[in-house]
């Protein structure tokens, strides 16, 4: 993947524009429709949150740009389910089923929605005590990247590689996206709430009393004597 | 759901620098601006200039911690208590609080305030 959608500290973009909130505008009516699409073929159980982030960020960076939020959703989403199996190129060419899925019986049903969603899904599992206390220091992965599978998904913001922190949080162990997005079991291991100064990521030109926290996972972390 | 309490020596405010990460349950589907180039770049590096842009001056000498989300826990920040509000109900509170003063882009709003004479 490009990395194009790992923008912390990218220069360039503009402001920000307070007014800009809501899509759901008459005009955009169908934001509405490629969310509720998203949502309900994640009931299909095809694929998990971290392969379907994964998927919009293999989208061509020239795409990534363009596309607006929800056309980058729905960009994504059609690889899902071409990847997965779930729908063939020629019947998403088409809008038309070639038959009926094997994983129709997946399908959302209306009674059920408000309450899968509302409670979510938890990402916190059993595994391994955490190895880093509260105050230690550390020092995060230098480049960020995935290391099992190149190219592969990752958490760790290339801004934030390679910088020596502090743990504030233990947040125990959770489900790892650089294994989870690529089918490879979910690998849970320690996460942790991890403070930065801004100047030691961004230089000199950053405020002195500024900081960042990130979540990130054990094993994107080394020890700081 | 970690809620981050903004004080007279910090202020938090919440981003998510490599997708959109917003606490759904909570504040619904985010704004926009949330999921725009220019705040998922900008948050981490300029929050005072971010901040600026919408109209949040801060006190001379408080820190800014901003939460870059990048995994499944939800940040919340809960706005610094607007002073003379020592006299409000829960309700007359919570009406003061914005979605954006629980991103960190905003301050509580302050109390409306009785016409001098009314």
């Amino acid at each position: 993947m490009s990395r194009i959608h790992d923008m912390g500290g990218r220069l360039g973009t503009g402001p920000v524009d307070p007014k800009d909130g809501y899509d759901f505008g008459e005009a955009k009516d169908w934001h509405k429709r490629a969310l509720a699409l998203n949502v309900a073929c994640g009931f299909l159980g095809q694929w998990n949150i971290d392969a379907s982030r994964h998927a919009r960020e293999l989208l061509d960076p020239q795409d990534y740009t363009a596309f607006s939020y929800y056309e980058k959703w729905m960009g994504g989403l059609a690889d899902l389910m071409v990847d997965r199996g779930v729908v063939t190129v020629e019947e998403l060419a088409s809008g038309q089923a070639a038959g009926v899925s094997p994983v129709s019986f997946r399908a959302a049903k209306p009674d059920t929605v408000e309450a899968v969603l509302m409670n979510g899904s938890p990402y916190t599992r059993d595994a391994a005590a955490p190895v880093f206390a509260v105050g230690a220091k550390v020092k995060t992965r230098r480049p960020a990247r995935n290391v099992a599978v190149p190219g592969g998904h990752t958490r760790l913001p290339a801004y934030a590689a390679g910088a020596v922190g502090e743990i504030v949080l233990q947040h125990g162990a959770h489900v790892f996206p650089d294994s989870n997005a690529h089918f490879q079991g979910e690998a849970a291991e320690p996460l942790y709430a991890v403070r930065f100064t801004a100047q030691e990521l961004w230089g000199a030109e950053a405020d002195p009393r500024d900081e960042v926290v990130l979540d990130l996972w054990e094993s994107y972390l080394e020890p700081v004597a | 759901m970690v809620f981050v309490e903004n004080t007279d020596e910090v202020h938090n405010m919440v981003v998510c620098t490599l997708c959109s990460c917003y606490p759904w349950p909570l504040l619904g589907i985010p704004p926009g601006w949330y999921k725009s180039d220019a705040y998922r770049a900008r948050a981490v590096r300029e929050p005072r200039a971010v901040l600026a842009e919408f109209g949040v001056m801060l006190p001379e000498g408080k820190k800014v911690r901003v939460w870059d989300s990048t995994a499944e826990v939800r940040y919340l920040v809960v706005p610094q208590r607007p002073v003379g509000t020592e006299g409000l109900s829960e309700d007359e509170l919570a009406a003061l609080v914005t979605r954006d003063s629980m991103i960190g882009t905003a301050l509580a709003q302050e109390p409306l305030t009785e016409e001098p004479g009314a």
